[in-house]
């Protein structure tokens, strides 16, 4: 049976986030049940952008419950509870995927994408001389072609989740938490530590990355 | 004084199509980029698909629900309440 879920996206009330502190010093296991059913997938979602393996995800939201335990009584409220919770995933999340990633043969994750990214090849554009420059030389594809149920089907959202398993880790995790998740902007850069701008440029090569990926997918099959 | 922006390239536009759907350029950039999507197919169309992504994104949270892990951690949650309790 699913729990009921609020969506993580919605800002936490502080007046409540205050109320399940106290309660889960107090050790009341109804404080806990409710973060968990109130962050718990969202947790697992981000762990598995980090770390491909479910097992592995699970391990790791598990860990991070545990230390949110173990660590409430230290907790300051200086920032969200949420902000807070998500953080130690984040933190755990990174170690361990570089710790599954030492022990694999190939190491499939991209960097943290500081150099410059074009959203789009710049050889989709015409050049500088042509007349006009800056121009679509090769157009974006059509998608109107391709019918709902594929558009909005499992496989086009397994490739989706693909595409954010090839994205940098900090790319990654921004597009997860604000198109994903749907966290505000504000909420994001809180919890990573980042300036709005920063948070920008990180969400503008995440979606730029996943519309190309479903770009070529859509474009896969279709008879030149 | 900064001039008004008449007129993007597609290219430009591009990479400023973040910025534009999440309401950050200034008001002579947003409206340059506006019009030129207005004109050109292409560029529409590219916006479009920036729409569709993103809808498609927020898609996967229904699609991915949690584990049912919630056994384990209501054991581990007493485990950690036990010890708590006896060191009080």
């Amino acid at each position: 049976m699913q729990p009921v879920s609020i969506p993580a996206g919605r800002q936490p009330d502080r007046e409540d986030e205050r109320a399940l502190v106290a309660a889960l010093r107090r050790g009341e296991e109804a404080a806990f049940v409710e973060l968990v059913e109130r962050y718990g997938a969202s947790l697992l979602r981000l762990a598995r952008t980090f770390v491909r393996d479910r097992a592995v995800a699970e391990e790791v939201v598990q860990e991070t419950w545990l230390a949110v335990l173990n660590g409430i009584d230290r907790f300051e409220g200086r920032s969200s509870l949420k902000t807070w919770i998500f953080q130690i995933l984040s933190n755990r999340a990174r170690t361990r995927a570089v710790r599954e990633r030492r022990s694999a043969p190939f190491s499939a994750l991209a960097g943290d994408g500081e150099d410059d990214e074009a959203a789009v090849d710049a050889d989709r554009f015409r050049p500088a001389g042509d007349r006009w420059v800056g121009s679509w030389a090769a157009a974006p594809s059509d998608w109107s072609h391709v019918p709902e149920e594929r558009l909005l089907g499992r496989e086009t959202l397994e490739r989706v989740s693909e595409a954010i398993q090839a994205l940098p880790p900090r790319q990654a995790e921004v597009l997860v938490l604000r198109d994903v998740e749907g966290w505000e902007p504000e909420e994001v850069c809180a919890a990573l530590g980042i300036t709005d701008g920063n948070q920008r440029i990180l969400l503008h090569r995440a979606r730029s990355k996943v519309r190309a990926a479903l770009e070529r997918y859509f474009a896969e099959g279709v008879a030149p | 004084m900064s001039g008004d922006v008449e007129h993007v390239t597609c290219h430009e536009l591009v990479e400023a199509v973040t910025d534009y759907l999440e309401d950050a350029l200034e008001p002579g950039m947003r409206a340059a980029i506006a019009r030129h999507i207005v004109i050109c197919s292409d560029c529409s169309q590219y916006v479009e698909q920036m729409r569709s992504t993103i809808d498609l994104l927020g898609r996967l949270a229904a699609e991915q629900p949690g584990g049912p892990q919630n056994e384990k951690l209501l054991g581990m949650f007493r485990e950690w309440q036990a010890g708590r309790s006896r060191s009080s």
